[in-house]
């Protein structure tokens, strides 16, 4: 462990992810107690207010501060991403396990329905699933790891499957083990390293994901100050302020660039290959 | 390559598009709202109901319903939207026209780009420019489309006023206002393009230069130049290939997302205005043709990659 | 911001001299005839046929299709259209309209007392699903007694018939059409209106050229209009600022200051009883207390209401459904936030640790999800903690209008008192959202409708504000001014305050217009 964390500050992207995702968890766990004002504050005088000594950042159509919505929202953008992705693993490395381990035609019928599935872009499978499950911030969450799981699904079979060949699985079979212990004891702990790594670079897709569907406002719901949807009613009114849109925007982009960094640095960290 | 591998993946298309047809079906089907209500609103009375409800068919079992919508599909008739009353089919193929022009501009616009960029960077590796590349990429791969597009408009469009902000006219009524309304989407559509196949070339390049088989180039006397273009470049742009295809996928999700901020009358914003308004048969056929898209994508991209791939084997 | 007094007096006199201005115009020069008018609206043109169009983009359209029997001025009463003149019976039960002599469909073939006849049937019958059912008035029976007389037999006594009549939805179909199919007018339009269809793009454009045998030789002005949907208002709003578009039907405040400071483009505003409401279910805990809902609106800051929701383009709402823009409203005093009462109402309820309630909001328009963001946090002070739940609006329509108990509403203003008192708050009312059912409100309604006498009526439709005014069916906390804005070369148009009326006959292009198709 200490040795990866070494190897990834070693190179420039681990470190600067390292740093930028630091940064973010500070913010996610410490925000609401920096943030200076109250975020759903209203002030009837003080309604676009540019950035200045008193409100850093602004505020909004309400008179609110930006910085202290920024600081609680990072709660609802970021920890919403990083479990939505946890469930989709965890949902797509079930299926392709048990895939893996029943092999043969069941394998192939899973595979091929996996596949036609990823043949609709997550957005729009999102988009579907949210339609149906209502729009909430909790439903774009399950949307978000319905659409994660035929890609994980995908990558843990081609890992199970080599599991799968080891002596252990056979011997367990031999044993005459039922296939959930198989599965669930023998199989699945064995191929969650590089599960964690392909993890890893998902939050920073599941982060953008989950702000995109807000921003199309199937996702979290006014008043919360998550930042993809503060960027989307900031639209309506960019032509009375623009700062509104600017700082949202602007860390949403720093988030995912953050994981970004930091997924391309466990993965190099876990395989040095160059 | 086979005949044979052909015809199995055409079955395989098959056999995706009906599971998607399932998943589309059943997923708009299990609305929480009738779409009877849906399409009168305020002015629903029970008699109004009753009689649309079996104008529509909605009182038939669900698999009916089913069998009777694919059935019609597979004619190239997806109903009427009923949010306009209007056949479904032509709305969307004109839709997909419109988004498939924003998608080879994004496209034309990646290559032109992103290849040089990519040999650049793995040319001049470890140095400035490669840094600054990657930089770009990174910045690029990370930014959701609406923030890029925001991050457009607020600039380009409205402190500098260069460009219109949204809107769309069509290339044959005036193609000068066409193509600057088009300027902006392809920007932020193909910003996430460039900055992933950048990447991939970089990355395929560097691997090439290293191998073994470009070391025996350099040694027999061939300049740089000729190591490059002649060798390496082929063998690193067949992978490529492949991930242009996944990046329509990616493409595909953009596309929906950067037609509602450009009011970009495409599929993506079509499909958007259904879902608003719950109009079934629109969310249907726009799910459909989006996943055919990409699964006819992915399809050829295979083909593609077959046919290169026994082309440099032998040549 | 302007006062009430201002407003008031601004509302009053925009519609005591409606006819004066057009006279001046006509005064200044005549109007020129030709030219293609560009008019741009928010909205898709989903639905052609008059007897069902829901929206305002529709209702233009419509306009320039069909005519109705009479037709709304922009002071809110009633002008002769297809009749030329009306009379009534003494008990107000009976109306008796002439038609124009010689009326022609655009298909060639004449418009009689039997279409007026087979139109109100059509209207009258559930299965059609017209909006127009349940706001043309009281009507039992609709006779036509020669070729050019239709008579009325209304079931209760009604003044307001020659204006309700020229609601949006009824506008004379052919009775040929309604026997053979309404679907017919789902894509061609048959009427008798100034203009006649020449393509129609529901999601694009529609194009109306003027219809030469229309009733008036004067009118239309205009040779042709194309109608622009944009379905992005700041596309909207830059096309007008750059010249493609003459005329914006409606644009939101967030655009409206870009438009002042254009040049060649004149900003169009006028006071308006459009508002923005929270709906109280009055039958069910916790609302059916007079007190809880008192309490509410105690806390409502009404003049920071007005920003939040209007970015100040309108006015403060005192919880009754008329406003200055109406003919029958009457001043009471402006209602004041008073935490400190509220609190107390509040206790007196037996909610003296606060109360929680879900409101819900439909995310069309915007405003909705303002008022009830807003609302949440003014009202928490006196120990309201709301939770507002946004729901698309198809969503919201099937489950919660007409049956939740607190969601906030939105309606464009009706062209009478008794029109949206009838609509939304009488016992028997069309859309009876919020349950008030209260007996001595019903009962001065009913009889102002039936009371020809101005002054009576006047005093009748006072009492029936106080009333509101003091039991609060619903907060009614801010009214919305109409924007609109046109290139300056558009002259004769005049923004109506009932949002849902246009009479683009009426316009016509100045010499400095450019020239189109």
């Amino acid at each position: 462990m200490i040795e990866i964390l070494r190897r990834m500050l070693r190179s420039p992207q681990g470190a600067l992810g390292l740093v930028i995702v630091g940064f973010i968890l500070l913010v996610v766990t410490m925000g609401p107690w920096l943030a200076p004002y109250d975020p759903e504050k209203m002030a009837p005088l003080m309604r676009y207010k540019p950035p200045s000594a008193q409100f850093w950042l602004g505020t909004d159509q309400y008179g609110r501060d930006i910085l202290s919505r920024l600081l609680h929202g990072a709660r609802a953008t970021v920890v919403m991403a990083v479990v939505a992705t946890a469930l989709g693993t965890l949902v797509g490395a079930v299926i392709g396990t048990i895939s893996a381990f029943l092999g043969g035609r069941s394998d192939e019928a899973i595979m091929r329905t996996v596949d036609a599935i990823m043949s609709i872009p997550s957005l729009l499978l999102a988009l579907l699933i949210v339609n149906l499950l209502g729009k909430s911030s909790l439903n774009a969450l399950l949307a978000i790891a319905l659409a994660f799981a035929p890609g994980m699904a995908r990558v843990t079979r081609s890992v199970a499957l080599a599991v799968r060949k080891q002596d252990y699985v056979n011997a367990a079979i031999a044993r005459g083990e039922s296939a959930a212990f198989i599965v669930g004891r023998e199989m699945l702990p064995n191929v969650v390293a590089p599960i964690i790594v392909e993890m890893t670079i998902r939050v920073a897709f599941a982060v953008m994901l989950f702000a995109t569907l807000s921003f199309l406002g199937l996702g979290a719901q006014p008043p919360a100050s998550e930042w993809g949807l503060m960027v989307s009613e900031a639209r309506r009114f960019m032509h009375l302020s623009s700062w509104m849109i600017l700082w949202p925007s602007l860390a949403v982009a720093l988030v995912a660039i953050g994981f970004n960094l930091l997924g391309d640095g466990v993965r190099d960290a876990l395989n040095p290959r160059s | 390559m086979s005949p044979a591998y052909i015809l199995k993946r055409i079955l395989l298309i098959g056999y995706t598009l009906l599971v998607v047809s399932l998943i589309v079906f059943a997923i708009t089907q299990i609305l929480p709202a009738d779409a009877a209500v849906m399409m009168l609103g305020e002015n629903a009375t029970p008699d109004a109901l009753a009689a649309l409800r079996l104008k529509m068919g909605l009182n038939d079992p669900i698999w009916m319903q089913y069998l009777h919508w694919l059935a019609g599909v597979l004619r190239g008739d997806f109903g009427l939207s009923m949010r306009t009353g209007q056949p479904v089919a032509p709305a969307m193929l004109e839709a997909l026209g419109r988004s498939l022009l924003l998608a080879l501009f994004s496209i034309g616009l990646m290559l032109v780009l992103a290849i040089p960029l990519g040999i650049i960077a793995a040319v001049r590796r470890g140095r400035a420019a490669d840094l600054g590349v990657s930089f770009l990429s990174y910045v690029g791969v990370s930014l959701p489309e609406f923030v890029t597009a925001t991050l457009m408009v607020l600039v380009l469009a409205d402190w500098l006023q260069w460009l219109p902000a949204t809107g769309y006219v069509p290339l044959t009524e005036d193609p000068l206002r066409g193509l600057r309304h088009l300027v902006l989407p392809v920007l932020t559509v193909s910003m996430i393009l460039i900055a992933h196949v950048s990447r991939m070339v970089r990355s395929e390049l560097v691997d090439v230069l290293q191998s073994d088989y470009i070391r025996a180039a350099r040694l027999k006397g061939l300049s740089n130049r000729q190591v490059l273009f002649k060798h390496a470049l082929r063998n690193a742009l067949l992978p490529t290939i492949t991930i242009v295809a996944l990046d329509v996928g990616y493409l595909l999700g953009g596309v929906i997302v950067v037609e509602e901020i450009f009011a970009l009358p495409g599929i993506g914003r079509q499909l958007i205005v259904a879902i608003q308004a719950r109009d079934l048969p629109s969310i249907q056929a726009g799910a459909l043709i989006m996943a055919t898209t990409y699964a006819v994508a992915n399809f050829l991209a295979d083909v593609a990659y077959a046919w290169l791939d026994r082309r440099i084997q032998y040549d | 911001m302007p006062s009430i007094h201002r407003r008031d007096f601004l509302a009053a006199s925009a519609a005591l001299s409606g006819l004066a201005m057009s006279g001046l115009q006509a005064f200044a020069q005549t109007p020129r005839r030709g030219g293609t008018l560009r008019v741009s609206v928010d909205q898709a043109v989903s639905k052609l046929n008059p007897l069902v169009t829901r929206v305002n983009p529709e209702y233009l359209v419509a306009e320039l299709l069909y005519s109705g029997l009479t037709r709304l001025k922009v002071d809110m009463s009633a002008e002769p259209d297809l009749a030329e003149s009306w009379t009534n019976s003494a008990d107000l039960t009976e109306w008796t309209f002439v038609l124009r002599k010689g009326l022609t469909f655009h298909d060639g073939s004449p418009c009689t007392a039997a279409d007026v006849v087979a139109t109100f049937e059509a209207i009258l019958d559930a299965k059609t699903a017209s909006p127009a059912r349940q706001n043309v008035g009281p009507i039992a029976k609709v006779a036509a007694k020669d070729d050019n007389t239709v008579v009325f037999s209304l079931s209760a006594p009604f003044a307001d018939l020659p204006v309700t009549l020229a609601y949006t939805n009824a506008k004379i179909v052919p009775a040929a059409v309604i026997k053979g199919g309404l679907e017919k007018l789902d894509r061609q339009a048959i009427g008798t209106g100034p203009f006649k269809l020449v393509s129609f793009e529901p999601e694009r454009q529609i194009v109306v050229a003027r219809n030469e045998a229309y009733y008036d030789k004067a009118r239309p002005f205009l040779d042709k209009v194309e109608v622009v949907v944009f379905p992005d208002v700041s596309a909207e709003a830059s096309a007008l600022i750059a010249g493609d578009t003459d005329l914006i039907s409606t644009t939101p405040p967030t655009e409206f200051g870009r438009l002042q400071k254009a040049s060649g483009i004149k900003a169009l505003r006028v006071p308006s009883g459009q508002f923005c409401n929270v709906n109280f279910g009055c039958d069910q805990k916790p609302f059916n207390d007079i007190r809880v809902r008192q309490a509410l609106a105690l806390t409502v800051d009404r003049a920071a209401m007005v920003d939040f929701v209007t970015e100040g383009f309108g006015s403060p709402g005192n919880d009754t459904a008329l406003n200055p823009a109406y003919r029958f409203y009457a001043d009471l005093p402006a209602k004041q936030a008073d935490i400190a009462k509220a609190k107390a109402l509040l206790a007196e309820a037996g909610y003296p640790k606060g109360l929680e309630a879900t409101l819900i909001a439909s995310d069309r328009p915007g405003q909705r999800t303002q008022l009830a963001v807003a609302l949440r946090e003014m009202a928490k002070p006196a120990g309201f903690d709301i939770k507002v739940e946004t729901m698309p609006h198809a969503t919201y329509l099937d489950q919660v209008w007409k049956k939740g108990s607190f969601y906030v509403g939105f309606y464009n203003m009706q062209a009478t008192a008794d029109a949206i008192f009838s609509l939304l708050y009488t016992s028997n009312a069309a859309w009876n959202e919020t349950r008030w059912n209260n007996a001595a409100f019903d009962k001065l309604v009913f009889e102002a409708r039936a009371t020809a006498d101005e002054a009576k009526r006047r005093a009748l439709y006072a009492d029936a504000q106080k009333l509101m005014y003091a039991e609060v069916p619903s907060i009614i906390p801010a009214f919305f001014d109409l924007l609109a804005a046109r290139r300056e070369w558009v002259e004769g148009y005049q923004l109506h305050p009932r949002g849902a009326v246009f009479r683009l006959d009426h316009v016509s292009l100045g010499a400095n217009a450019p020239k189109r198709g």
